[in-house]
């Protein structure tokens, strides 16, 4: 609640509404799935069209493994399918390439970061925002695992126009995290990229390497 | 006394002809064009409009000489030389080069230097190919520092088919120094911008003070400005990397043209050179990316501790 005053929000009202409701982590409660489920159905039963909900990872992790974590991770995905309901799960920048990639392939609605934001789109993922070398570790991580899932046979199209700025790392995770795609002869299209993004695409050879295609809007 | 040193196909070369008028200037051409073809590479001759078409006519045509123009192929120091650089290296077959013409330095003598430090860095970005160069300059229209500058930027003199060792060459991080490579300063005007930088995390509000700086006090175009923020991030990052705990970054913008200096507090052991070689396939890209964004990136010992690095637009 600290951090929510001075940002605009006004979260004491939102409490003494009802709308909003703050659980810390030593509620034992919070980690249970049949008691997030039920608080979720209370809600939508009370009215409300939908609940977004966020929850710190880090937080998490001071009270449980995390190998706990990561299997309620996927139940939240579950209840986000089937329910009208928005989760932000919030982790460090700075995680383990491994980690990243756990972290990367349960959340497939897409990645946010302090600069960059993902979301699928069909056949593919939409990069927005700013890469460089503070993110492009988790963008690897995020190409990684959803061009690993996202069906064989079409291109895996990675669409780039909502891209602002581009770094020599990033063009360097856009090679690494479609690697395995490409060397298992997928092909992967950069779309619609902006002109300083594209200079770049092409002053490092990006578009020759196997596998990719650069393609215009 | 003079000795005639062949110039050996498969290895690199860089020659000056000096030329005090047409037949000079045509004898030595021919001489170079016929070596060229007859070591089965491709051979180059390059100039404004009115030379190609006098070397046209002089010359034999031929399935491996072609003819370009310098307002195709000559438009800026920076990217002439990695052009070249990017011919050679990124050719699926080995490639034996051979180019000649007169570098377009422009009527002002003010713009000669940026083309004499293209002619010096050849020597470094050129060198591992086989790739030969003959330089004509005419004697009798160029200034003598142009012309001094010629002599050391070039291994070899060609005269009168003679080819013998520049008395004054001088290796591509000593020309630096030289007065007549004319390395700029920082501008004496006031900066537009100054940031510090502590990490990584610094990086994006660098370039976003860079950008609104250079759109709202200079006139470039956009592309323009876009690239030469890559260029600077690219430094700021080796600055992170090699050079301590912070990094300063000082702005300078003119209608036409913007200065970025980046200082560190490193070890300070500084390769001017840095990112003129085509990278090996692990090495270090970055200042290579950055030097083909900008027009000239000049890295020198800071005056006490750490490395210094001015970047320049045209």
């Amino acid at each position: 609640m600290g951090s929510l005053r001075g940002t605009g929000i006004a979260g004491d009202e939102a409490v003494q509404r009802g709308q909003l409701q703050v659980f810390s982590a030593g509620d034992g409660r919070v980690y249970d799935r049949a008691w997030q489920a039920s608080l979720l159905d209370e809600a939508l039963a009370e009215g409300f069209p939908a609940v977004r909900w966020s929850a710190e990872a880090d937080t998490a992790w001071s009270v449980m493994p995390r190998a706990l974590h990561a299997d309620l991770e996927w139940a939240t995905d579950e209840l986000c399918h089937t329910r009208p309901v928005s989760v932000l799960c919030q982790y460090p920048a700075e995680l383990k390439e491994t980690t990243m990639e756990t972290v990367c392939a349960m959340h497939t609605d897409g990645l946010r970061g302090s600069l960059v934001r993902t979301s699928p789109i069909p056949g593919g993922m939409a990069i927005a925002g700013e890469v460089d070398r503070t993110n492009a570790g988790m963008l690897h991580s995020a190409l990684a695992a959803q061009s690993a899932t996202t069906g064989e046979g079409a291109a895996f199209v990675v669409e780039l126009s909502g891209l602002e700025f581009l770094d020599l790392a990033g063009a360097r995770a856009l090679v690494t995290g479609t690697a395995a795609r490409r060397a298992a002869g997928g092909a992967v299209c950069l779309r619609a990229a902006q002109p300083p993004v594209d200079r770049l695409l092409r002053l490092l050879r990006v578009d020759r390497f196997d596998g990719f295609r650069v393609e215009g809007a | 006394m003079d000795q005639i040193s062949p110039i050996h196909t498969g290895h690199y070369s860089h020659d000056l002809l000096l030329h005090e008028g047409d037949d000079e200037l045509l004898t030595g051409t021919l001489a170079f064009v016929e070596q060229g073809l007859a070591s089965g590479g491709k051979v180059l001759v390059h100039g404004t409009p009115e030379r190609v078409a006098m070397m046209r006519a002089a010359l034999d045509s031929h399935p491996r000489l072609d003819f370009g123009l310098d307002r195709d192929l000559y438009t800026s120091p920076s990217s002439t030389l990695f052009a070249y650089q990017r011919m050679l290296a990124e050719s699926p077959e080995p490639v034996e080069l051979w180019a000649t013409g007169t570098v377009p330095l422009g009527d002002d003598p003010a713009g000669h230097p940026a083309w004499a430090r293209y002619e010096s860095a050849v020597n470094e970005s050129l060198r591992p190919y086989a790739f030969h160069g003959l330089c004509t300059y005419d004697t009798r229209t160029l200034p003598s520092a142009t012309i001094a500058a010629a002599k050391a930027t070039h291994p070899f003199l060609s005269t009168g088919g003679r080819r013998t060792l520049s008395p004054d060459y001088q290796d591509p991080a000593d020309f630096l120094a030289n007065p007549v490579a004319a390395v700029p300063d920082p501008p004496d005007a006031r900066p537009v911008a100054m940031a510090t930088l502590g990490s990584a995390m610094d990086l994006s509000g660098a370039r976003h003070l860079l950008k609104d700086s250079a759109e709202s006090s200079s006139a470039l175009a956009r592309h323009t400005i876009d690239a030469f923020v890559s260029a600077v991030n690219e430094v700021l990052v080796n600055g992170l990397e090699h050079g301590g705990t912070r990094v300063s970054l000082t702005v300078w913008a003119e209608m036409s043209r913007l200065t970025c200096l980046v200082t560190d507090t490193g070890p300070g052991i500084s390769d001017p050179l840095s990112g003129y070689s085509y990278p090996a396939s692990t090495g270090a890209r970055g200042l290579w990316m950055a030097r083909q964004l900008c027009e000239d990136i000049f890295i020198s010992d800071q005056p006490g501790a750490g490395c210094r690095v001015l970047l320049t637009t045209v």
